[in-house]
């Protein structure tokens, strides 16, 4: 709005958009060079140029010839049930952070949200031998609970952010018109934060299906993640990088298109229990 | 002390939406006290930081003293600026916050001890000179903004918004203070606010803008009994000014369609009129006189509604969509429902053109 | 149509006083407004009215019976909040016709209809009805909350600041408009303002309220003319009334006169003003009651000009007197003042509030002459 800088100018924006370029590219790269990775075939894998005859031979194998979309199914079921239940279990608790009054009320929204900041490495062996001994190792139920540890906190937050911008008074003016607390949650306060819960959904999603510790350590052949199995590839007499590559970018494919997706739900649910306004 | 020149200032932010400040010419005289008032969007504030240099200008001219200021850095520009919201430096005392500015500018340690008790006497702050800010309440935070404004012997001093944020107690008794240090310091200053009571009781004249346009420059008596249009009318004044629509009927009345509101044309009301059939028609409610029995060009009429207010009573009369309020004394006596005549004070009573707004 | 009895009404905010043993009675149909500064525990009052928060002791009675316990849905209360807390995502229509659809009230699709227009037109609202509330103006946001309100003729209206939030013009519209309105509407109302204009104008009768307890109840004249004590005295007024320090001097013959201002003009106190023998007194003296004067006379004060404030209609003048007391005068638009001129002016005895020393409490005020003294 301020033109002042007015001697920044052409020169300023020239520059500021070739830096962007150049951080897009370099954070891109990686992408751009496992796409092309899956189409390579085997004996053109170690070219460094960009020229290679491009197959599909590599999401064949993937596909038809492993047991790849076992685990995807996998991925999908565990990820899709874990942000469910962390929908149910969160909104509630974030509307009890938002509105509430009670003892140590700062300290527990902290706890829950210290839970993203411990490594999950920290924590896997224990919850190895628990996960043993109680018979949850390798079953979807023992999945998705753990997965609350990634999801919850991240939901509880954003969604408190949403509660806390609606007005009290809305609430008691349902209320006064006749409806049972119950009635107002649904048919006032939900609709109102309907942004929030599509925005926290979806990047919870995001953040289960990336999953890689805690599935790769608490699951086997029958639970497991696609994002471990893409590994698999790697574990065998000769490396087939083309299907490491293949599984690899199936493996991103939905978080992708969502992101896109959703873009601009993604900056305004980050954004806001950052921004008090 | 200095005069400032405001000369077609203009103020666009985006190519092709309509100007924030459109070609505003203002002459302010050494010592004026200036108010640019208006409602909120009208570009008073933009106005005041293009002054301060904080805003740049998109074509026009600010002139202080003899000297064109656009391209000049706001330090040099000989303004001290109180905002709107103290904007004062937590850490630092009193007495370093209102020093703060002079040390910048390389003063002696031993000047600025001279200006700062010297502003402190001005602005009744001694005793809060060694406090920080956190200590302070409202009034007093508005007091040390402004003598840190002021200690700076500034050519114009601007001042944003200074009363918006205290209790109405508070805002009474700033205003009389700030009207009387004008009156002892003589600075000139321009006021930024969207209180018409504040613009009419500080200011030596009254800029009333809207959109961004200016609509009147003048003395703040000329202002309210001579608007030039029916914005300016309706802005100032408290209670406001009654403005409604009539039409010329055949029987050259001035009537309400509907309603039992008909004022007779007088000479000087048909001069006015000209040849238009419709028109505004506005009224202050001291300017309504209620009586109980008709007269010469008297309105009949019904009370709707009384409002007793200690030492001033409003009587409102109801033609239609048209609420019409009179002030009269408190020693009247009327009851909602009493059968009544208005008279108008010929003076008081205003024409304006129903399409350019413009008084007649 | 209900009664309202509040009880020894006390309400703790943690360490924080927001009221305390506040008792009212207000009658069926009565409209009475809760004014006090802000913080004073008028909005505290109102939800606990409205049952939104309950009370750490005392009771509330509507209609008579007891409401405690009683959820806001079964009080049959309706509210208008500062806020107005219109719903967010809905046109003006579904807002009016939210309550309507509530549980409790079971309305049939065409009643529901007729009622929603109804009260639109009763609003000036009606060629809204299709907007969405993001698209409207504060007055007509305003307008749509108090209709849905009126929509649920309920047994009583709470009405929170609701012209706080519009610009000067509009709220003097606005307030005559519900003044107006109130014959029509015959329900008992709480209104609760900080705007003693709004206090005089709308309520049969004004709840006083500061720092959680209520100061006086009375009419507006009562509260206007024979404040409780010089609190209250300077909640009413704009620009407050001065309130200065008075000895009383007896005379021979039974007579008493005030010496105030440190000068010895004569100034008798009102035959019929009590004051228990006192000694020293508060006087409060409106500003419109002080009469600058042009002529010389003993009973003239003397005093600088401190500064001269015109607001049209009216003038302020801030007066320096002789003892350096600083008294404000509401003066005629037509006269103007120069800064640190010298002026001579009056105070009419018979306008004087007398307030006792210590606890600044009403103590007495002539009726003998002026606008009580029509009263009956």
């Amino acid at each position: 709005m301020n033109e002042s800088v007015s001697f920044f100018g052409l020169v300023g924006r020239v520059s500021k958009t070739v830096l962007l370029l150049v951080y897009a590219l370099f954070a891109l790269f990686p992408l751009l060079w496992m796409i092309i990775m899956s189409l390579k075939p085997d004996s053109q894998m170690f070219t460094t140029t960009f020229i290679f005859s491009p197959t599909m031979e590599n999401y064949g194998a993937v596909f038809l010839r492993s047991d790849y979309s076992h685990f995807f199914f996998n991925n999908l079921i565990v990820s899709v049930s874990a942000v469910l239940l962390s929908l149910v279990v969160g909104v509630p608790a974030a509307y009890a952070l938002a509105r509430f009054q009670f003892k140590l009320k700062e300290d527990i929204a902290f706890t829950i949200l210290s839970f993203r900041f411990a490594p999950e490495i920290l924590v896997i062996l224990p919850l190895f031998l628990i996960y043993q001994k109680t018979g949850l190792y390798d079953t979807y139920f023992g999945l998705i609970w753990v997965y609350q540890l990634i999801t919850l906190p991240l939901l509880i937050w954003i969604l408190r952010g949403y509660f806390e911008d609606i007005s009290p008074d809305i609430e008691a003016a349902a209320q006064l018109d006749g409806y049972s607390w119950w009635q107002v949650f649904l048919k006032v306060l939900l609709p109102l934060v309907k942004p929030g819960l599509v925005a926290a959904g979806l990047l919870c999603f995001i953040f289960a299906w990336n999953a890689f510790t805690f599935p790769l350590l608490l699951s086997d052949a029958r639970a497991q993640t696609s994002t471990v199995v893409a590994l698999r590839f790697l574990a065998s007499d000769t490396v087939h990088y083309g299907q490491v590559a293949a599984a690899a970018t199936i493996s991103a494919l939905p978080e992708v298109i969502l992101a896109l997706l959703i873009q601009k739900h993604l900056v305004r649910g980050l954004s806001f229990g950052a921004v008090k306004g | 002390m200095a005069e400032l020149t405001l000369r077609a200032l203009t103020k666009i932010y985006n190519a092709g939406t309509p100007a924030a400040v459109a070609e505003l010419n203002l002459e302010i005289r050494d010592g004026e006290f200036i108010a640019l008032l208006g409602p909120s969007g009208c570009g008073k504030s933009t106005t005041l930081r293009m002054v301060a240099g904080l805003e740049t200008v998109t074509s026009g001219e600010i002139v202080i003293g003899k000297k064109v200021v656009n391209q000049t850095h706001p330090k040099d520009r000989g303004v001290g600026l109180a905002f709107e919201n103290y904007a004062l430096y937590p850490p630092l005392r009193v007495r370093d916050n209102l020093a703060f500015n002079l040390k910048a500018h390389g003063v002696s340690g031993q000047e600025i001890d001279k200006r700062v008790a010297e502003i402190a006497q001005y602005v009744h702050i001694g005793d809060l000179l060694d406090l920080k800010p956190a200590a302070l309440s409202s009034g007093q935070k508005q007091r040390v903004n402004m003598a840190r404004a002021m200690i700076r012997r500034p050519a114009v001093l601007l001042l944003d918004e200074p009363l918006s944020h205290l209790d109405a107690r508070l805002r009474v008794q700033m205003r009389t203070e700030i009207k009387r240090l004008h009156a002892e310091q003589r600075f000139t200053t321009i006021i930024v606010t969207h209180d018409q009571l504040e613009a009419m009781a500080l200011a030596n004249r009254i800029a009333v803008l809207n959109d961004g346009k200016l609509q009147q420059f003048d003395t703040p008596l000329e202002v309210f009994n001579h608007p030039a249009n029916e914005f300016v009318a309706g802005f100032l004044g408290e209670p406001p000014m009654n403005i409604f629509e009539v039409t010329l009927n055949s029987d050259r009345h001035l009537i309400v369609p509907g309603t039992d509101f008909a004022l007779p044309l007088n000479d000087k009301l048909q001069r006015l009129l000209g040849s238009r059939a419709r028109t505004k028609l506005g009224v202050r409610p001291w300017g309504v006189k209620v009586n109980s029995t008709a007269s010469g060009s008297s309105v009949p009429g019904t009370v709707s509604v009384v409002e007793n207010l200690g030492d001033e009573t409003h009587v409102g009369v109801r033609y239609g969509e048209i609420l019409l309020m009179a002030s009269v004394p408190v020693t009247d006596r009327f009851k909602p429902g009493s059968k009544v005549q208005l008279t108008f004070n010929q003076d008081d009573l205003n024409l304006f053109d129903t399409e350019t707004g413009d008084r007649l | 149509m209900a009664s309202v009895q509040l009880h020894g009404l006390t309400k703790w905010y943690g360490k924080r006083r927001g009221i305390e043993d506040v008792t009212l009675d207000i009658a069926d149909q009565e409209f009475i407004t809760i004014f006090g500064p802000a913080g004073a525990g008028k909005t505290t009052t109102l939800n606990l009215i409205a049952g939104i928060v309950a009370p750490n002791g005392g009771g509330i009675r509507i209609g008579g019976r007891d409401v405690d316990g009683l959820e806001p849905a079964d009080r049959n209360v309706a509210m208008v909040f500062e806020s107005y807390a219109l719903y967010p995502q809905m046109t003006v229509f579904e807002n009016m016709a939210f309550p309507l659809r509530s549980p409790k009230h079971r309305t049939s699709a065409s009643e529901l209809d007729e009622r929603v227009r109804r009260y639109a037109k009763v609003m000036k609202i009606d060629h809204l009805l299709k907007r969405s509330i993001q698209a409207l103006s504060n007055g007509q946001r305003q307008r749509t909350a108090l209709g849905r309100a009126l929509v649920r003729q309920p047994d009583l209206f709470l009405l929170d600041e609701p012209l706080s939030h519009l610009d000067a013009k509009l709220r003097h519209s606005m307030r005559a408009e519900l003044k107006e309105m109130r014959s029509q509407l015959g329900t008992t109302t709480v209104y609760v303002t900080h705007d003693y204009l709004e206090a005089m104008s709308l309520g049969d009768r004004i709840a006083v309220i500061n720092q959680g307890r209520i100061q006086q109840v009375g009419t507006p004249k009562e509260v206007y003319f024979m404040p409780a004590s010089v609190e209250v005295a300077q909640l009413f007024g704009d620009p407050e009334i001065n309130v200065i320090d008075a000895r009383v001097k007896s005379k021979p013959g039974g007579l008493r006169g005030l010496q105030v201002l440190g000068e010895n003009v004569p100034v008798g106190v009102p035959a019929d003003v009590v004051l228990n023998g006192a000694e020293t007194v508060k006087v409060g003296v409106r500003p419109s009651d002080i009469d600058v004067v042009e002529t010389n006379s003993a009973a003239n004060f003397h005093g600088l000009v401190y500064s001269f404030e015109p607001l049209g209609t009216k003038s302020v003048l801030t007066i320096d007197a002789v003892d350096g007391t600083r008294i404000r005068a509401l003066l005629d638009g037509h006269r103007t003042f120069d800064v640190d001129r010298r002026i001579q002016f009056r105070i009419d005895p018979y306008s004087l509030v007398f307030f006792d020393v210590e606890r600044g409490r009403f103590l007495a005020k002539s009726k003998l002459k002026g606008e009580e003294a029509r009263d009956g």
